[in-house]
């Protein structure tokens, strides 16, 4: 079996969607695995002891479950008990909670870090708590995350490719259909491979300027 | 210019601010006269704080009036800074009382535990200046002292900039008002913290060995600053230094802490020229052989 040029040619525009809805899914799991961390940090560090308990075990779930048991669970075991979501929403959702569990930890971990004379000058200064945290903390928590979250999103993008198997339509998914119809494997997996490859290396250089950028910080 | 209490000051929620004169709610200060004295800016009475099974503070007493300059020294470890984070309320004493203008930090009239909102009015008329600047390193030198006239001060932000860059001009700094925290050398930092307390018009002003971390020229630039300050000024210093030359320079009264305790105070002339106490006279040589 050879390279079959008008073969690939044919099945790009397939591939292309693919490529497309993996875009849309990154960036929707991005989002809520961005911001719900962050929330989540927040929460464990103001909350009382209850709440840390409950943030603690709410990770420890999303980080411990498979993340292909969480998608067949949305879309298998949900259903039977009336909820019934869309493939593409339970996908996100899933992928996105279970990111959002390990953001949290990159913003916890940064929250630690402030020194406690930072927190020391805010109650000096006479800051508001709601100050306190808008204006100092979360910028200064979100700065020192940054390169890990970047990290994160660019795993997001790989990680995409598990909504194949609630049928998303995701680059993965559109190989294999492309596969199925003619029984050709090699150009559809091929491309998709590149494709996957070519898309992630936005995300690295992106992770690469921000480092040099918070190295001359630092210097 | 600085004028000491200006409007951006909210006058009207210290009415003990103008009273000087015996405001004192029935509880005369032991050894103070409370007919004749104005209530003193910093008192704490029989203040003790302990860290796990760690005493640093032993039943201390301690009034500095309003305007003075009282300078704690002492070996590490001996209470000196635990002192001025008391007053700060960033920590709180095992036991005893801290007022500051006469109202307590602490507990309030009916001695329940002050509410979070008294706490914050109290506080307002205490700044701080620490050993490791503290500044925020995400913000401009502008921002770091915007910040606090905007949001607790609730001036506007023209208002706040115009504070924010008299005081920059104050500790010489205005041409740095753009840059940030990481940009500048340890005592152009440390002036700007210095400018950051300054600007919200505290009536005491704590600095806790605000020269420790710096080199020796650097630290001239700093004590400069504060010399200027307690000059220019009416405002209570309440300093805790290992720079004896400074301390005998700025203060009226010079406090000697050793474990926990006063071992001895009075005025630089006397601790320096003829200190009563062993331990003040051991401390002295060696922190002034070094």
């Amino acid at each position: 079996m050879s390279w079959d040029w008008s073969y690939a040619v044919q099945i790009l525009p397939g591939l292309l969607w693919g490529v497309w809805v993996t875009d849309v899914v990154t960036a929707g799991c991005a989002a809520i695995a961005l911001v719900g961390g962050l929330g989540i940090a927040v929460v464990a560090s103001i909350g009382g002891r209850v709440s840390r308990i409950c943030v603690r075990a709410t990770i420890e779930l999303f980080r411990g479950v498979p993340i292909l048991v969480l998608l067949y669970f949305g879309f298998y075991a949900l259903p039977q008990i009336g909820v019934t979501l869309p493939p593409l929403t339970i996908g996100v959702l899933v992928l996105g909670v279970v990111y959002a569990a390990y953001c949290s930890e990159v913003y916890r971990g940064a929250l630690i870090t402030i020194p406690s004379g930072i927190r020391d000058a805010c109650v000096a200064l006479g800051l508001p708590t709601r100050v306190v945290w808008l204006k100092v903390l979360l910028p200064l928590a979100i700065q020192k995350s940054m390169p890990a979250l970047i990290n994160y999103v660019l795993v997001l993008y790989r990680q995409s490719a598990y909504l194949f198997a609630i049928g998303v339509p995701v680059l993965l998914t559109q190989a294999q259909v492309a596969g199925y119809q003619s029984f050709r494997y090699l150009e559809p997996y091929t491309i998709a491979g590149l494709l996957y490859l070519l898309l992630n290396l936005p995300f690295v250089y992106l992770l690469h300027r921000y480092r040099l950028a918070h190295a001359d910080a630092n210097a | 210019m600085l004028t000491p209490m200006h409007s951006g000051r909210d006058v009207s929620a210290s009415p003990l601010v103008q009273s000087g004169e015996n405001e004192s709610d029935g509880a005369p200060m032991p050894g103070v006269d409370a007919d004749r004295s104005p209530t003193p800016a910093v008192q704490f009475t029989g203040v003790s704080k302990s860290f796990g099974s760690n005493q640093v503070l032993v039943d201390l007493d301690l009034a500095v009036m309003p305007g003075e300059k009282v300078t704690l020294i002492g070996p590490s470890g001996s209470g000196k800074t635990t002192v001025l984070r008391l007053a700060m309320t960033l920590e709180k004493p095992t036991s005893g009382d801290i007022k500051l203008f006469g109202e307590s930090i602490i507990n309030d009239d009916q001695g329940l535990p002050l509410s979070s909102r008294d706490e914050a009015r109290i506080r307002r008329r205490c700044g701080m200046v620490f050993q490791q600047f503290n500044l925020f390193p995400h913000m401009t030198v502008l921002d770091n002292l915007v910040l606090a006239p905007r949001t607790v001060l609730k001036l506007d932000k023209e208002a706040s900039e115009e504070l924010a860059m008299e005081h920059l001009r104050l500790v010489g700094l205005s041409q740095k008002a753009s840059a940030y925290p990481g940009q500048l050398s340890g005592g152009q930092q440390q002036r700007i913290a210095i400018a950051r307390a300054l600007a919200l018009r505290p009536e005491i002003l704590l600095l806790d060995e605000i020269t420790s971390s710096l080199d020796p020229e650097l630290a001239g630039e700093v004590l400069d600053v504060i010399r200027n300050i307690a000059h220019v000024m009416n405002i209570t210093l309440l300093i805790v230094t290992h720079e004896m030359r400074f301390a005998r320079e700025v203060s009226d009264r010079i406090a000697m802490f050793d474990g926990g305790r006063i071992v001895e105070q009075g005025s630089p002339e006397k601790i320096f020229g003829s200190p009563q106490s062993e331990r003040t006279k051991t401390f002295l040589q060696s922190v002034l052989n070094h």
